[in-house]
């Protein structure tokens, strides 16, 4: 309790960027207090959000997520590549998710960030096992070819919610993927044809013409909380997860099932109570994050 | 086929691109984008595009789309020895997916170099002593012309962050193919040039920082391609001048 009036003392001699620079804990909890946020948010509220499909030319799929300030970048490109004799009638998808220097003032060239590939396990753990993705939809010719889907995902900008931001460009990429109708040439090998071709003599038959999207079902997206003390702040900025550092990621499906749930350790202990309050918030993001999906669709289709 | 990750390729057909090399030599050729010759594609120059940076810019010519963030003026690595003036550091990488095959754009190692020697010339190293400026970009999509795009690109973000410059830097590059000069080559175009040159500059200077010549020219070719550049920056430098007084007017709003 004498921490919090010498504060108070503090902050009214003191300027307030300077105090927030010098006490920064202090600096939000006298904030938490009054349940808002330095950036004028409520805490269970999450940041502006917006989506933009199709911003990679030279991709299959794309898209570019923002979160606040977080934005991220996503491209699939589709490569053919021979199935496994486990598996001959399914594709494969490889996630990768970087960091690269811009982003942040904290990575360097040639010193990889520490949270990226963490970021990247939590990205492919949670697409390959909601089950958004048949991979018996990537294959081409049962046992001979199938479709490698490489996602790649750029953060361009780091604040905070790196995976929520991520996740949610990785599954609007997906539902902008437009599969490249391919034939088979005399080699076996696997090419593209081309729309020019098509009006005059087709010299192959192609192999997938009317598997140009991928069916996507139970579309996964997810919510970061911190948890401090007793408060959850929704969708923290990189400021506040530098001050609070106990988060919680839940990731729900569009049916509001559970795919998983991230607490990686933190000062402060859930109770049960706290998780069923992010699911909760998570539920109503979900909501959400369909909505802005749906619309970002509806714009492309447009153009 | 070993058991670890499987190899790939990519479907798209690129063999069969050699056969229409010839057509470039001819006189009365149309370039793939329908230019003219000495026509530049059109630019799109915005500062603040990330905000974790002291400064940043993006630019998008044509399919080439950059993003550069300045960091700094701030401590240099321990191991650095002392320095009078500032340091610049540069660094320019490449996305997975911004070239047609994916993966192969990270064959321009000797770009991060480039860059700093294009901006070393035009920022003024003594007003931030002992510190390092770190120069990052990202290119986004390669749709050929790349380094002139970054060193353009990274000039604006210099100024952005408040970095001191003499001038701001534009670059522009051209190609020769055959009996013709194409300003701003596209990838395609780079890939059948007998040679190329790219000039970095200080248009209100009128001042070279950088001029890289290769392949096979004649001197009067040489000459008329100087012209073409100098004339290009200079357009180019008015472009990103408007930029920078079109993003100071609004933040003052």
């Amino acid at each position: 309790m004498m921490g919090s009036a010498n504060s108070g003392d503090l902050s009214s001699e003191m300027e307030v960027d300077a105090f927030r620079r010098l006490f920064p804990l202090r600096f939000h909890e006298r904030h938490l207090l009054e349940s808002i946020r330095p950036d004028a948010r409520m805490l269970g509220k999450a940041r502006d959000t917006t989506l933009a499909l199709g911003a990679v030319a030279s991709a299959d799929g794309s898209a570019l997520a923002k979160i606040g300030c977080t934005t991220m970048l996503a491209a699939i490109k589709m490569e053919v590549m021979t199935p496994t004799a486990e598996s001959p009638d399914m594709g494969c998808i490889a996630i990768d998710f970087h960091m690269p220097p811009i982003c942040s003032p904290t990575v360097r060239p040639g010193r990889p960030a520490e949270a990226a590939p963490v970021v990247s396990k939590q990205l492919s753990d949670t697409i390959l096992s909601s089950g958004m993705i048949n991979l018996k939809d990537l294959s081409l010719v049962r046992g001979k070819a199938s479709w490698m889907a490489y996602l790649d995902i750029y953060c361009l900008d780091a604040d905070g919610a790196l995976f929520d931001a991520a996740l949610l460009s990785a599954v609007a990429a997906f539902s902008n993927l437009q599969i490249p109708i391919v034939a088979l040439n005399d080699d076996g090998r696997v090419v593209v044809v081309s729309e020019e071709n098509e009006g005059g003599k087709l010299k192959k038959e192609p192999v997938n013409k009317e598997k140009r999207k991928l069916k996507l079902s139970s579309i996964p997206f997810s919510l970061t909380c911190i948890l401090h003390k007793n408060y959850i702040l929704a969708d923290p900025t990189a400021e506040e997860e530098s001050i609070m550092e106990t988060l919680v990621t839940v990731v729900l499906n569009l049916s509001g099932q559970l795919v998983s749930l991230y607490k990686p350790g933190g000062q402060f202990l859930a109770y049960t109570s706290a998780i069923q309050d992010c699911m909760a918030l998570t539920r109503q993001r979900v909501k959400e994050l369909k909505k802005i999906l749906d619309e970002a669709i509806c714009d492309m289709e447009m153009d | 086929m070993s058991g670890t990750a499987p190899a790939t390729y990519s479907p798209s057909p690129t063999m069969q691109n050699k056969k229409r090399a010839p057509i470039f030599t001819d006189v009365d050729w149309v370039r793939p984008d329908g230019r003219g010759f000495r026509q530049c594609r059109g630019a799109f120059l915005r500062t603040g595009a990330a905000n974790a940076a002291s400064g940043s810019a993006y630019a998008e010519f044509g399919n080439t789309k950059v993003i550069v963030s300045v960091f700094g003026p701030r401590e240099s690595k321990k191991a650095m020895m002392y320095s009078d003036i500032g340091r610049l550091n540069c660094n320019v990488s490449y996305t997975t997916f911004s070239t047609p095959i994916r993966g192969q754009g990270s064959d321009n190692k000797e770009f991060s170099s480039m860059l700093h020697k294009a901006l070393e010339g035009a920022i003024i190293l003594d007003s931030f002593p002992k510190t390092t400026v770190d120069v990052f970009a990202l290119v986004l999509e390669s749709g050929g012309s790349d380094l002139p795009v970054v060193v353009s690109c990274a000039s604006l973000a210099l100024a952005d962050a408040g970095i001191m410059m003499y001038d701001v830097v534009a670059s522009v590059s051209v190609s020769c193919l055959g009996k013709n000069l194409v300003i701003d080559p596209i990838t395609e175009e780079e890939s059948y040039q007998d040679g190329s040159m790219m000039i970095t500059c200080m248009p209100s200077r009128n001042e070279v920082t950088q001029l890289t010549v290769t392949g096979e020219w004649s001197t009067p070719k040489i000459h008329e391609a100087m012209e073409l550049c100098l004339d290009a920056c200079s357009k180019l430098g008015d472009i990103m001048r408007s930029c920078l007084k079109e993003a100071a007017s609004a933040s003052q709003e």
